[in-house]
Parts: C-alpha cells; sequence; structure tokens
C-alpha cells in the first residue's frame, strides 16, 4: 500500500460525518483511502484495473447510500465493511462471467454484505432503466429533461441555450418530452 | 393535447409547491373529484423521485470518476498487482503459512536429530537365502558320509546345505533359474524337487547386476520335466495384482500369498516389485506368479524392521537372462513368453499342484 495514501486515512466518524453534512472533501478522502485495497484484491483475482474501478465504486456508492439513508450503524470498521461489499460484488461479477472463483485470496476479514448488495442492485436496475429511458429519448429532448431535472438549470436558461423565442414555448417542449419519457419509463 | 400538457404543468408545480395557496385549494378539489388527475400526480410524483434518486446517484458517479482520476492508478497496479514470479505470490500470500511451516520443520528436524542419536533405525535389505546353523550342518555330513556310501545308486536323498534357497525351471532339460546370492561362493550346488530327489547342478550364468544366476542340472538321473507349465509376464505388473509365490524357507515346499504393491523396490529401485507377501530366509530365488500362471518376478528379499515389504526382480530381466545363455542348449521346450500359460484358468490348488514339480530347493555347500 502506499504511504502517501495510507497517511490520510480519515476515521470512520469523520467519514460518515462528511458525508451526511455533503463534504466533498470527505468522500475524497474516503475513496483515496481505500482504493488500493480493493484494487489488490481484484488484481490477484482475476481482474483488471476497470474492474477495480467499477467494483470500488460501486461498493462506494452503496456505502454512501446507507449512511445517507441513516441506518448505517457502525458496527464494523468502515475499511472492513467496504472490503467486504466489493469482495461480495465481484464475486458476483464473476459467476455471471463463467470465470474462474475458485481460489479467492482475501486480504481483509469479511463480513456478510449480501443484504446490502442486493437492495443496492435493486437501486441500480431503477438507474440502467432511467439512463435507457433517456436515451432512447433523442435530442434535444434529452438534453432539456437532464439540464433541467439533474443539473438544476431555470427555463430561464434552457430558453437560452437552445435558442427558443419564449419560456413558454421552451417550458411545451419540456413537458412535451417529459410525456415522452413518462411513457417510456413507466413501459413494462 | 393542450389540456394534458398544462395539466402536467399545474402538477409538477403543484409537487414542487410553486402553486399559491388558492391554486393549491383548486387543484385539490380537482384531484378529489377526478381519479384520473389524482391518478396522474401519484404518478408524476414517483416518477419525479425517481428522476431524484436517478440525478443523485449520477452526481455521485460523476464525483466519484472525478476522484478516481486523481489516483496514480498505473502506479498502484503495478506494485499490488500479483507479482509475474510466482515465488513472490506465493510468499505474499501465505507469508503467515509459510512461517509455520518453517518453525515446524525446524522442530521436526530437532527432534529427528535428537531421536537419531538415541537409536539407531536403518532399513536394510536381506537377502532371503538360508543360513543353517554349523551344528546341524556338521550332523547331517555324517548322515551324509553314511548315505552316500549305503546308496549310491539311488537318486541322492535331501541333505540341507550351508544356504538354501528356491529355484524354478525354466527349461525342461534342467536349466534353473534362482539368485545370485542364493548359490555365490558355493563349493557345490545341488537341487532337491518336491519329492525329495537331489540333482547336482552347476553355474552356467550368473549376472551380478540383476542379482540372477541360471543353474544346469548335471546329474544323469535326471530325467527331464515335461513341459513348463508358467509363461514369463512381458508386461509390468499393475499395483494390486495378486500374486504367490513357492519357495523352500523349510525343508517342505511353502505358499505365500500377496499382491504387488509398488512398481520400485527397496530404496526406489526400478529393477524390483515390491510386494505384499511375507517371505522368510530360503524364499530367495522362488517364481512370483499371478492369477494366471504368468511369471511376474523372481523373489529376491525384503526390507527388514519393515513387515510385508518383499521384493522381486522384474520379470523382463528373467528374458535378459536367458538370452544370455545358448538358445540351442536351453532346448525347445524352454519358458517363453508367446505361449499360453496351462495354469490360467485352474484353481490356486490345481495350479500348486502343477507347479511343485518345476520349483526346487537349492542346496549351496
Amino acid at each position: 500500500m502506499n504511504n502517501s495514501l495510507k497517511s490520510s486515512v480519515p476515521t470512520d466518524r469523520e467519514v460518515i460525518l462528511g458525508i451526511l453534512n455533503n463534504s466533498e472533501d470527505a468522500l475524497n478522502k474516503l475513496y483515496k483511502a481505500y482504493y488500493a485495497m480493493v484494487l489488490q484484491f481484484i488484481l490477484n483475482n482475476n481482474g483488471d484495473e476497470d474492474d477495480a474501478k467499477d467494483v470500488y465504486q460501486e461498493g462506494i456508492i452503496i456505502l454512501y447510500n446507507k449512511i445517507k439513508a441513516g441506518n448505517f450503524e457502525l458496527s464494523s470498521k468502515l475499511k472492513t465493511y467496504i472490503y467486504s461489499v466489493c469482495r461480495r460484488i465481484w464475486l458476483k461479477k464473476l459467476s455471471l462471467n463463467s470465470k474462474k472463483a475458485g481460489n479467492i485470496t482475501d486480504y481483509e476479514d469479511v463480513f456478510a454484505v449480501e443484504e446490502d448488495v442486493e437492495h443496492h442492485e435493486e437501486k441500480d436496475a431503477a438507474f440502467v432503466k432511467m439512463q435507457s429511458a433517456l436515451d432512447h429519448l433523442g435530442e434535444p429532448c434529452k438534453t432539456i429533461i437532464q439540464d433541467f431535472y439533474i443539473h438544476n438549470l431555470s427555463m430561464q436558461d434552457i430558453c437560452e441555450k437552445f435558442g427558443y423565442t419564449n419560456t413558454d414555448n421552451a417550458k411545451t417542449q419540456k413537458y412535451k418530452c417529459l410525456q415522452r419519457l413518462k411513457k417510456i419509463f413507466f413501459q413494462p | 393535447m393542450r389540456n394534458d400538457l398544462e395539466l402536467d404543468a399545474i402538477i409538477e408545480d403543484y409537487l414542487l409547491g410553486k402553486l399559491n395557496a388558492q391554486e393549491t385549494e383548486a387543484f385539490e378539489q380537482l384531484r378529489r373529484n377526478d381519479a384520473t388527475v389524482d391518478h396522474k400526480v401519484v404518478s408524476h410524483k414517483f416518477f419525479l423521485e425517481s428522476m431524484g434518486t436517478f440525478a443523485e446517484q449520477l452526481r455521485l458517479k460523476e464525483q466519484l470518476n472525478h476522484i478516481h482520476s486523481e489516483i496514480d492508478v498505473e502506479g498502484l497496479a503495478d506494485t499490488l498487482r500479483p507479482h509475474p514470479s510466482k515465488i513472490v505470490q506465493l510468499w505474499r500470500k501465505n507469508k503467515s503459512v509459510v512461517a509455520v511451516a518453517a518453525s515446524f520443520i525446524v522442530l521436526s528436524l530437532v527432534s529427528i536429530y535428537s531421536i537419531q542419536h538415541n537409536s539407531k533405525q536403518e532399513a536394510n535389505y536381506e537377502k532371503m537365502s538360508r543360513e543353517l546353523s554349523r551344528v546341524k550342518q556338521s550332523q547331517n555330513n555324517l548322515v551324509l558320509d553314511i548315505k552316500a556310501s549305503t546308496q549310491h545308486n539311488s537318486p541322492k536323498k535331501a541333505n540341507p546345505g550351508n544356504f538354501g534357497g528356491t529355484g524354478f525351471a525354466v527349461s525342461t532339460n534342467g536349466y534353473i533359474l534362482t539368485n545370485l546370492h542364493v548359490v555365490n561362493g558355493a563349493d557345490s550346488l545341488y537341487v532337491q524337487n518336491s519329492k525329495g530327489e537331489s540333482f547336482k547342478v552347476k553355474s552356467v550364468y550368473t549376472d551380478p547386476q540383476n542379482d540372477i544366476a541360471i543353474l544346469k542340472i548335471s546329474d544323469k538321473h535326471f530325467n527331464g520335466l515335461s513341459t513348463i507349465p508358467y509363461t514369463i509376464k512381458k508386461s509390468i505388473s499393475n499395483i494390486g495384482e495378486n500374486v504367490y509365490t513357492l519357495g523352500y524357507p523349510k525343508d517342505d515346499i511353502v505358499l505365500g500369498e500377496g499382491s504387488v504393491s509398488s512398481r520400485s523396490g527397496f530404496i526406489g529401485d526400478t529393477t524390483q516389485y515390491q510386494v505384499s507377501i511375507l517371505v522368510n530366509p530360503g524364499n530367495s530365488g522362488g517364481p512370483l506368479l499371478d492369477n494366471n500362471g504368468n511369471l511376474v518376478g523372481i523373489i529376491s528379499g525384503k526390507q527388514d524392521q519393515t513387515e510385508g515389504a518383499a521384493f522381486a526382480i522384474k520379470s523382463k530381466y528373467i528374458l535378459e537372462a536367458m538370452r544370455a545363455i545358448p538358445q540351442d542348449s536351453l532346448g525347445v521346450n524352454r519358458l517363453g513368453t508367446n505361449k499360453k500359460s496351462l495354469l490360467s484358468g485352474l484353481k490356486r490348488t490345481k495350479q500348486i499342484e502343477k507347479l511343485e514339480d518345476y520349483v526346487f530347493m537349492i542346496k549351496v555347500y
């Protein structure tokens, strides 16, 4: 493990409070603190850097959401939690790709996190659904919707950005797009 | 269409709390009265929540990607990647195990060292020729003297020699194969058949490397044998194959049964088999046969201090030894590999009945 990374490991309390307070710095520290651990695990178990990135980010998102939801009890070290979650995710991926997962080389203690991972998978499915609905929408609808709902731009900004003659026209367009998006999104 | 869009706009404003009190009141009235509108509100609320989570996750992912780009992934990966050298990899994985194993080895070495210095234990190879006591020998010599003077024309009767062993016929005209260590250094050699008749033999071939000797009966009372019932097995025997031997550890023929337990002999000697037959002094030179009456080897010795580990020279070396003898002198009816064994399919008792005449006690003076 890299020394410069190790020295900046934040305390678990610091991380949790930071995330609850939307502190970017806390997330930053958290991310950098345990990346090497997961990278080592993935690299030594049939994975590459990209796999490590995907798995680690998923793990961080799970932790983040759990803390945000307010039901994270610090019953173990964050490190162990992250490791267990990432391990679980990676084993699932390996078995999905029917790659060999016979001899897993472990570097940390592990505890059961199946529930959290499964809960996350449901959430992720909703995420993927929304993403594909947006992709199906086509331009300029996609950008208008994204600007309004995700980047929180005002209708005035959107009107100017796309060059609508007035905000009412832009609004009408937005609602048309929204109707289509909802139709796609609620499709069974 | 136009109405729909307006309705959507109102619903969204309502959900986002952008309507003023009066409008809210009016809209809630509308919701209560119109189920379709009510349903639209609920579904839009769900949609907005989904969108909200989506936006949140998307932002989080972007943030993580941003942080990720600050990390020197390449450099980290290089130090953490499984090392190309298997040894380093093993070491990294099993540091603690190796440490435990090493200390265990040290401990066991120490204890082995101390045990060895307390009691010397060595496995030795015992050649299974029979050495008889001098007293008995001298007494028998007396008997021999008396008998020799009285019975001159009949075949000589039993009289144990200094050493004893077993041998078996490899041709009908009196060639007998045994272990070299049985006959080595002999002044004179006799063989005795199961009926108790003795014949004088002389050694015609010795192979010190494989411990094989071939004797030839040179006694004028010897009338030749009928067809040799067994054949030589060319292939290597499998572990677990049932085998048996006949020999003369005492003055009567004795059967020893067991199985091939290893394809190599004493300290990995590949010219021999290890067999689980209990052999005793006197068994040396005995034929080792399988269930079908194929000659698998020659019993040659055992490991002392180990029970049930006897060794037999592989049959291939019998063939080699036989090739060393002038082929004409062996005669037509000799031991071969191609013929079918006359013993195959017979019960063990019948096999032995047939075999008895071909297994000889070797007496060495």
